[in-house]
């Protein structure tokens, strides 16, 4: 009897205090218990005996001198901090290559630093998870920026890495994570948009010159489907993510002008229809007409992403609108990688074709990491993205500026490369929040984009409709958030 | 131990005599198990759940400011016609619900009476709803997509290949392809539980009928549906209420694109690709209030047909025993009357 008592009770306590563990284990985790002394590195910028709340730091909005961790340009990758003790983990949303490549490159750094512990966690539907955590403040060290981060909170969950003007002449696509000046965050390199296309279909239908405009591209898709057996235009469309992929467009590429974005929230009816077919109409024409004049694949509804990797490598399909990240996806997918090739978007501004080029995911640091992991964290970062082959890898543009261009990016020649200015002050998060109100998603709502393939499938509706509702709804969130609006 | 006991009970007590006591240690011991459940209750779904009604009433994103605007957001859900649009998606979930429960319904009575490979037929049966909805999203996805699995299998019967449909993008019947994956998933479970019914159910009830010349069809009607009819009650009940909140099917096959977007989908969409949390929590309270009342409407409705599955006679058979005994006595009422004018006519 008493022993039964005591059991249950000792049973109980038992599980009680381990819940409470398991609370505190998982709260501690992150920050390891590394007993480093930070500020004892060569480093001349440490100011001394600094445990200042970085938070805090961050909030005042100066970048450098936030206690004792250096920013990105004052740390030298292999000669500082070659003592340093600590254990970072980085989020990647690159669950493919996660275990292989990239375990690779934290291989690589960790003997050059052989006390930082570099490990990767792969996270599936990486936006929403990354969202979530990023709210509990506990997630690791490194993270890919979600988009879903606007602009002016990017100091509560980052810490700074500089001043915009000092980094500015060494990195590219920095001001898409650069709020009042402060760069939190460092693109993974970048993608110039255009079309991937398979080089021996076109020239098997007899196109010698590369469209430039809407109508002449569609007239080659045509001559793809009347002179070779590949769908001229595949569409990807149950994918969702590859309709979402059609906006990124709509601002350089389609308008050659760098502020179309800074300025979108304040046009009436940036949607409306231009006579010289640019602007982001003109993009969702050539989606629109394809789909229409029947130049894509037969079943939207059923396609898939991975298989069409391999079947535009071996000429089944001729031609994806995707950002030239995926050029090197498809070279692999087959035994055809010297088919692929990557085209510019076939609008032209005045005669000139004009591609926006910008940052991928971006790098950020977690600001409440300890001052020990922060710099760790630096360390790697730079090294990743200055000194180990990620964009030879991954056939991007470099973080570097005077990094070299992949070799796909070849046929730009006379291209205008463009990447979207930094927002006005004030304003940083204007776009986004005119963006989501109005549900036309730009760039983070692949919905509308699926409709206009729906539309022109089912000819439901118009795209003269279609846009006619979008340009409603821009000027219904411009109201409600009370934007001003230029004629 | 019984002696401190009786003592304790009228001297005054140590801590450690009352901490000893049966009571105390009758309510330490009710306390201590309940602490666990009632933790993770709390934990996992009251808290949220309070967090979800508070976010109702609020314009927030997932992170950055948020700020109160009371009701708008339910008053925007009622406004916008897409919404409730999709809740006439759910009509064809709901009436692959009944479908469903009819098959399992069929396959359970045929199992209850003696079929060879009885087991292989209930694991291969209850085998899909083992898979995780996200994979059978997958599966579905190639079996329907053009020139794969099902159009290889009608083509064999000789249909010609442009007239086989586009099963996910002709909207006449997408959604009807979608609701047969539910239907797929669910069944087995279904026939499980009938199954676990009907065995409880005498066997020698079922000889005895026979005996008396009932056949299959009567024995199914006579005996075991009125032996069941509260588990299929209760079935029905979490299939129509798990159809209005239908959600892998459309998410993962057709992404709710093509007409096929369900309430939550759209919910979803609102959520995390437009960022509008207030407004998506809103519509996921209103969407509790519809289940709350279709539950309530299909409880009282068959309350009103059936009774709680304890009496021998359902209440519709109550009900027209009734009528007919109404009308036999309506009719010597009114033949009475006949005779009383027929008097009176006499009369005058």
């Amino acid at each position: 009897m008493k022993f039964k008592k005591l059991a249950a009770l000792g049973m109980a306590a038992v599980m009680t205090f381990s819940l409470t563990a398991c609370g505190e284990g998982g709260g501690n985790s992150g920050s390891s218990s590394s007993d480093v002394n930070a500020n004892s590195g060569t480093a001349d910028n440490t100011a001394a005996g600094s445990t200042a709340d970085s938070g805090a730091a961050a909030d005042s909005g100066s970048a450098d001198a936030a206690g004792g961790v250096p920013t990105i340009d004052q740390i030298n990758v292999g000669e500082d901090y070659k003592d340093l003790t600590a254990s970072i983990k980085v989020l990647t949303n690159r669950t493919d290559i996660v275990d292989t490549v990239y375990k690779g490159y934290a291989e690589e750094f960790m003997q050059l630093y052989p006390n930082i512990t570099v490990e990767y966690e792969g996270i599936t539907d990486y936006e929403e998870s990354v969202t979530l955590r990023l709210t509990a403040g506990d997630w690791g060290d490194i993270m890919f920026i979600p988009t879903s981060v606007a602009k002016n909170e990017l100091s509560t969950y980052f810490m700074p890495l500089g001043d915009y003007n000092t980094l500015d002449p060494v990195y590219n696509f920095i001001e898409e994570k650069t709020f009042e000046n402060v760069v939190y965050g460092i693109a993974n390199g970048g993608t110039a948009s255009g079309i991937a296309y398979n080089k021996k279909v076109w020239a098997d239908a007899g196109i010698t010159e590369m469209p430039k405009t809407p109508e002449e591209f569609l007239d080659d898709l045509q001559l793809i489907k009347d002179n070779t057996d590949a769908v001229p235009l595949y569409t990807n469309f149950a994918a969702g993510w590859t309709m979402g992929a059609w906006d990124a467009y709509t601002d350089c590429a389609a308008t050659g002008d760098p502020d179309f974005k800074n300025n979108m929230p304040h046009m009436s009816n940036p949607f409306a229809k231009r006579d010289d077919m640019t602007g982001p109409y003109a993009v969702y024409y050539i989606l629109y007409e394809s789909v229409a004049r029947g130049l894509v694949e037969d079943d939207p509804a059923s396609t898939d992403w991975e298989s069409s990797k391999g079947a535009i490598n071996r000429g089944e399909y001729a031609t994806m609108v995707l950002g030239s990240w995926c050029v090197e996806q498809f070279k692999e997918a087959g035994e055809n990688p010297d088919d692929i090739g990557y085209m510019p978007f076939p609008i032209s501004v005045n005669g000139q074709q004009y591609a926006g080029s910008g940052g991928n995911y971006s790098f950020g640091i977690n600001v409440d990491a300890s001052d020990e992991n922060k710099i760790a964290s630096l360390l790697y970062m730079k090294w990743l993205i200055e000194e180990s082959t990620i964009y030879l890898d991954e056939g991007s543009i470099p973080a570097r500026k005077d990094g070299e261009y992949p070799s796909v990016l070849e046929a730009f020649d006379g291209v205008t490369l463009l990447s979207n200015s930094p927002a006005p002050e004030g304003e940083e998060d204007l776009f986004d929040n005119v963006n989501n109100e109005s549900e036309v998603g730009i760039n983070n709502n692949d919905y509308p984009d699926c409709e206009i393939l729906e539309a022109a499938l089912y000819g439901s509706r118009t795209l003269d409709e279609i846009m006619d509702e979008w340009n409603q709804k821009w000027t219904a969130a411009q109201e409600s958030l009370g934007v001003e609006v230029n004629q | 131990m019984g002696k401190e006991k009786t003592a304790g009970a009228k001297s005054d007590k140590t801590f450690g005599e009352w901490f000893r006591s049966r009571k105390v240690q009758k309510f330490l011991v009710i306390f201590t198990f309940m602490f666990v459940p009632l933790f993770l209750l709390l934990m996992f779904t009251y808290i949220p759940f309070g967090k979800m009604v508070q976010f109702s009433f609020y314009n927030m994103k997932y992170i950055g400011k948020r700020s109160f605007v009371g009701l708008k957001n339910y008053v925007e859900v009622f406004n916008r016609p897409e919404i409730f649009k999709s809740l006439l998606v759910s009509l064809y979930y709901m009436g692959g619900a009944v479908i469903q429960l009819a098959l399992a319904l069929f396959f359970a009575t045929l199992m209850v009476f003696k079929v060879k490979g009885e087991s292989f037929f209930k694991a291969t049966m209850f085998f899909p709803y083992l898979i995780s909805g996200i994979a059978i999203g997958f599966i579905f996805k190639f079996f329907y997509a053009r020139g794969y699995v099902l159009d290889s299998i009608v083509a064999l019967f000789g249909v010609a290949e442009e007239n086989i449909p586009y099963w996910l993008q002709d909207t006449k019947i997408n959604n009807i392809s979608l609701a047969a994956t539910s239907v797929w998933r669910y069944t087995g479970q279904n026939m499980i539980l009938f199954l676990g019914a009907m065995m409880s159910v005498d066997a020698n009830l079922y000889e005895a009928a026979s005996l008396d010349g009932a056949n299959k069809w009567h024995q199914f009607k006579y005996i075991i549906l009125p032996s069941i009819k509260s588990i299929v009650v209760l079935n029905l009940i979490l299939s129509i209420s798990g159809s209005l909140s239908a959600f892998e099917p459309p998410y993962v096959i057709t992404n709710g694109t093509m007409g096929t977007g369900t309430y939550f989908v759209i919910m979803n969409r609102l959520a995390h690709e437009n960022q509008k949390v207030g407004l998506a929590s809103a519509m996921a309270i209103v969407l509790l209030a519809i289940i709350i009342l279709c539950t309530v409407a299909q409880k009282l409705f068959f309350a009103y047909v059936f009774d709680d599955g304890t009496d021998d006679e359902s209440k519709a058979a109550v009900r027209r025993r009734k009528k007919q005994a109404k009308k036999n006595q309506g009719a010597v009422e009114r033949g009475s009357s006949h005779e009383k004018e027929k008097y009176q006519t006499v009369i005058v």
